[in-house]
């Protein structure tokens, strides 16, 4: 047979996109769900949007997504230790120019999305990135704001949307979340949990431990490797220089990351200290560890491009430093990742 | 740029902290100094990393240096807390108060930012004490609430004015639990230690009335209120204690560091927020002590009298500064 008649296999969940899932993974053969945007992510990590055809052929090594461009509405907690308080966020994914060279959702999916994209998932790690922006000063979301503030911080938060996932903030209120997370109970809850004074640790520290380091360090790679020229471009596009000093500032950026681009593509196995010369466990979970946080680094960066983006230029001095301080922090996890064992320096 | 904390001995000597910070240069990124004592300079070393995994900022470039001036006994560990604020204070995350900084405290959960007691006795006032009496947590010195513990507490300051030199921040502390039930009269749940009858009323009144406006915070909580003095007149507090009142329960939005409010209201009940004296000596002190990522609240009634450059000055130093009509969102 050539199956040349052979029909188009229906997507699995289909009629969950939209709803409760963002993207969904697709498979050589199966249709194109209606409506809904196909991206391809080659062996390389490049993105394309392939014409809507009957369904997908995909070739070796290839990775297809089919996403709904949305609206999705979700209640973001802007910080940790108000959970009454919430930001009902209604955003899309931007889809009007399927000839558009590069789209951030695609590199988005590409990089961090392993499988299906739950909408629960997607609002996590953007609270996430709202949560860590207002603690480092980024986005100021100040108790009894004013109408000013409001208005400052809505412009910061879509451009970071923008900048770190490719999503358009259609709207942003403030919600009374006390129907439906109360807090007292939160708080007894904790105390049935652990009835001694000091209650359950966040369990961030723990869980990376003993999840799968080679997994763990696999994931971050991808991510340096595709995000990094991404960040680049960014920057060269967002921060317009003022003044020479600057331009030779951003110039030295540049090269710092362009070698860093270098150095992530050639990083040596995570289990081998050098061929064939395996690597010990506690290594391989201090080179894991270099990793994840060269990723955290990268979630800054692109914090930071936003920031960039709408910046007076007076104020473009302490960007540019905050800057210097992620590429430095980026080449120290990098090189920690390269390194077989470090020796303590004084 | 160096920095300098002390701590008091158990034997009654002080041992002075000094953390200063230069470039890396491809060194370690914290450097322990200790006279002849490799144990201490190990557990140095680990409390300021552990201490360090609940910033957010993370920054290569600098080495911090800590050394200290004399080595405790075996079985001293007060100095804990002193060698994470020199820390700190050297990487310009925390501004301390003026003048030298005191501080006692040990913890077993420093990666939490859990402060879990102290040894000293009867230490001078001003002393920072670690511990659930004292400072709980890393996040109190900016009065945040800690996002683990079953015990909710926020704390916010406000101006108090002696006129002129005396002239000083002073903290007000609420700290919730959940109640079981539904309690019968709500001013009975708020409990004030060590405040006389009167201000008592004034705290209850104030704080079961803004718990009436919010619409949910009533019949729900045990509450405690603390302050950080007691010698001091007048009703200004109100703002700082109500607003400390709301973050504590979860239900506003939280600054970078500090909350400063000062302001009364005659309607709680209405969210509304009635003017206070002391104007020109209020924001004097508030230029003065203001620190990066502060929030001052006024009241509305001050805003067209404000002294001439008192915002752009508190924009130049970090903080950010509102005049509101009333509690709650814009």
């Amino acid at each position: 047979m050539l199956g040349l008649f052979k029909r188009a296999t229906p997507v699995a969940d289909a009629c969950e996109l939209g709803r409760t899932a963002v993207a969904l993974p697709l498979y050589s053969g199966c249709g194109m769900p209606p409506g809904c945007p196909v991206v391809v992510v080659d062996a390389r990590g490049c993105t394309r949007r392939p014409a809507p055809a009957k369904r997908i052929e995909l070739r070796e090594g290839e990775l297809a997504f089919a996403f709904h461009p949305g609206p999705y509405t979700v209640d973001l907690q802007p910080f940790a230790q108000a959970p009454e308080i919430g930001l009902r966020t209604s955003f899309a994914i931007d889809c009007a120019d399927p000839n558009a060279a590069h789209h951030r959702f695609d590199l988005y999916l590409a990089s961090e999305v392993a499988g299906r994209l739950g909408l629960d998932a997607l609002a996590g790690a953007v609270e996430a990135a709202l949560q860590r922006e207002l603690r480092e000063g980024g986005l100021a979301l100040p108790p009894c704001a004013t109408i000013e503030e409001w208005n400052a911080f809505r412009l910061g938060l879509n451009q970071l949307l923008y900048m770190r996932f490719g999503l358009t903030v259609d709207d942003c209120v403030p919600v009374d979340l006390g129907a439906s997370r109360d807090y007292a109970a939160m708080l007894a809850a904790r105390v049935q949990a652990c009835p001694t004074q000091a209650a359950a640790a966040p369990a961030r520290v723990c869980a990376f431990d003993a999840a799968e380091p080679t997994l763990v360090d696999a994931r971050a790679l991808r991510r340096l490797f595709l995000e990094l020229p991404g960040v680049m471009c960014g920057l060269r596009l967002a921060a317009l220089p003022s003044s020479p000093e600057q331009f030779r500032q951003q110039q030295a950026l540049l090269q710092r990351l362009d070698l860093l681009c270098v150095g992530a593509s050639t990083m040596p196995a995570l289990g081998l200290a050098a061929p064939g010369q395996p690597l010990h466990i506690d290594e391989q979970l201090r080179r894991a560890r270099h990793s994840r946080r060269a990723t955290a680094s990268l979630d800054e960066a692109w914090a930071l491009l936003a920031r960039l983006k709408g910046a007076n230029p007076e104020l473009l001095a302490p960007l540019y430093d905050d800057c210097d301080r992620i590429v430095a922090n980026l080449e120290t996890d990098c090189e920690g990742r390269r390194c077989a064992r470090v020796e303590e320096a004084a | 740029m160096s920095a300098e904390c002390r701590s008091i001995l158990a034997d009654g000597s002080l041992l002075t902290v000094t953390a200063t910070r230069r470039p890396r240069a491809g060194r370690a990124d914290v450097k322990c100094q200790a006279p002849g004592d490799a144990r201490l300079l190990e557990r140095m070393q680990e409390v300021v990393r552990l201490a360090r995994h609940t910033e957010t900022r993370f920054d290569s470039r600098d080495q911090v240096v800590i050394s200290i001036d004399r080595v405790p006994g075996a079985l001293e560990r007060d100095w804990e807390l002193a060698v994470v604020l020199a820390d700190r204070l050297a990487r310009g995350l925390w501004q301390g108060p003026h003048g030298p900084v005191v501080a006692n405290g040990w913890s077993d959960a420093w990666h939490l930012g859990r402060i879990e007691g102290h040894a000293v006795r009867d230490a001078p006032v001003g002393t920072l004490l670690g511990g659930a009496d004292g400072l709980a947590h890393l996040g109190q010195l900016s009065g945040h609430p800690d996002r683990a513990a079953s015990v909710s507490s926020a704390r916010a300051w406000f101006p108090l004015h002696a006129g002129g030199a005396a002239d000083s921040l002073c903290w007000v502390e609420v700290g919730v639990h959940p109640l079981a039930h539904d309690p019968a009269d709500e001013e009975q749940t708020i409990t004030v230690p060590g405040q006389d009858a009167a201000r008592q009323l004034a705290v209850r009144q104030a704080l079961a009335g803004a718990r009436e406006f919010d619409g949910r915070g009533a019949g729900r909580w045990r509450t405690t209120v603390r302050f950080g003095d007691t010698g001091f007149q007048g009703r200004s507090f109100e703002l700082a204690l109500v607003l400390a009142d709301r973050m504590a329960r979860g239900r506003e939005f939280l600054p970078r560091a500090r909350l400063i409010a000062t302001g009364q209201s005659q309607a709680w009940h209405a969210g509304r927020v009635d003017t206070v004296e002391g104007l020109e000596a209020k924001c004097a002190l508030l230029l003065r002590e203001a620190a990066p990522g502060d929030r001052i609240l006024l009241p509305q009634a001050w805003q067209a009298a404000l002294p001439e450059g008192f915002a752009e000055g508190l924009r130049a130093l970090g903080a950010s500064v509102a005049c509101v009509e009333r509690i709650g969102m814009i």
